[in-house]
């Protein structure tokens, strides 16, 4: 089951991103994020609004390029650096 | 076989495969270096724009030093001695490797990233840099500290053989190297000055308009005039190396500006000097404007630009990373000099 915060994620970066495209209703936390097997069809010019945005609304910032790729690589990888790196209790 | 190697994941393959190599030669003394301790003390930090370096047709754009600086520049610093090879045939780089790690050493190796099956298929780009160190063998399958991995992992010998000889720009080779000697102590405060002036030479006393500092407003200088002298396609082209060479998933230049900023905290602390405190704040506001410019930049590329991601507000975001970074640097020139 899809946890709330990850569902927040998914609504922000559906907005920021402009996806337009039909959201597959039983989406994985698990499916990549980034990439061709990407279900929200996400490149890496869209990480960088992803990164840019956790930062500005969880307070938590992306520092490394290779730990970066590990960090976004799925919806669950994110949360969980979102949960174990943000500096405020998490609202949801 | 595996040898005892303590293995620490870090932000960037080069700096963690530097300071873990070092850190178990000074296991017993209890000295350790961080991530970004290395990446500060090897003069990491950088910015070149090249326009006649051309990558898939497009001009290159770095945010740090040359690959294998990093290594070079630590272990001379630091007064360590290293063992280089580089191989022409498969079996005799393998061979040694074998022989090193009977030996009870670990073995850096440079690899292409691509030709790594551990890696998620979704992560894999050809990079023929990446580095990772060998600790052990069991069976037919090397133990292996990628520092870019959360835990030790495990690669079938034909699959490293291949990426220690992937072809393409920067072939490996089958490059491997070892460190044969070290001081009894490591003596940091000479390694952090040395490190923080070169850095800082090459910032803000670069003779070469598109290097350093001031490469960051020779940049936004070109990417203003940009959709006056190509069409749109091209321009996105353009945008889009740029912000993949700046920000690879997100991270790279303003994430090597961050590391850069943690390594001035630790000097701070190491040399007793406060004023590398407010220093590394402004590295952090640098890193954190160069991923402003990079939204704004991908936006544009997308088709999602607002009135505030225009080529102009992009190049007056470029040129503050240009004075944050002229600033910081000759501040850092004033304290170590």
């Amino acid at each position: 089951m899809i946890e709330d915060l990850e569902k927040e994620l998914l609504d922000a970066i559906v907005k920021i991103c402009d996806i337009r495209e039909m959201i597959p209703e039983e989406i994985s936390v698990d499916s990549d994020l980034i990439g061709l097997d990407s279900p929200l069809g996400l490149d890496s010019l869209d990480a960088v609004e992803i990164v840019v945005m956790i930062q500005d609304v969880y307070g938590v910032r992306v520092q490394g390029q290779d730990q970066g790729r590990e960090i976004i690589r799925s919806l669950k990888t994110l949360a969980d650096f979102i949960r174990t790196h943000s500096p405020a209790p998490l609202q949801t | 076989m595996k040898l005892d190697f303590v293995h620490k994941q870090s932000a960037h393959c080069e700096c963690g495969v530097t300071s873990n190599l070092i850190n178990h030669q000074f296991k017993d003394s209890g000295q350790t270096i961080s991530e970004a301790l290395t990446f500060g003390m090897g003069e990491g930090l950088f910015f070149g724009y090249l326009p006649f370096i051309r990558v898939n047709k497009l001009p290159l754009t770095t945010f740090r030093c040359p690959v294998g600086k990093i290594f070079k520049q630590v272990t001379s610093g630091l007064g360590i001695s290293v063992k280089w090879e580089k191989f022409r045939s498969v079996d005799k780089a393998m061979a040694a490797l074998d022989r090193e790690l009977e030996k009870g050493h670990p073995v850096g190796c440079r690899t292409g990233g691509y030709w790594l099956p551990y890696f998620p298929p979704s992560l894999r780009f050809h990079f023929n840099m990446h580095n990772l160190v060998v600790v052990g063998k069991e069976g037919d399958n090397y133990l292996i500290s990628d520092p870019v991995f959360p835990t030790m992992v495990e690669c079938p010998a034909k699959d490293l053989a291949i990426a220690r000889f992937a072809k393409g720009a920067l072939a490996p080779k089958g490059s491997m190297y070892r460190i044969t000697k070290v001081p009894e102590t490591l003596d940091l405060e000479p390694a952090i000055r040395r490190g923080i002036k070169r850095a800082a030479n090459a910032m803000v006393k670069n003779p070469v308009p598109f290097l350093g500092a001031r490469g960051i407003g020779f940049l936004a200088n070109r990417l203003e005039r940009w959709p006056r002298k190509f069409d749109s396609g091209h321009t996105q082209l353009l945008l889009g190396q740029h912000i993949r060479m700046q920000e690879e998933i997100g991270t790279g230049g303003g994430g090597f500006r961050f590391m850069y900023s943690a390594f001035l905290q630790e000097a701070a602390t190491i040399l007793g000097d406060k004023r590398l405190m407010s220093v590394s704040t402004l590295l952090t506001e640098s890193g954190d404007t160069w991923r402003r410019f990079a939204v704004k930049a991908a936006r544009n590329c997308k088709g999602r630009a607002t009135d505030d991601d225009s080529f102009e507000a992009m190049a007056e975001t470029l040129r503050t990373c240009s004075k944050i970074e002229t600033d910081a640097f000759r501040e850092l020139l004033d304290i170590v000099s």
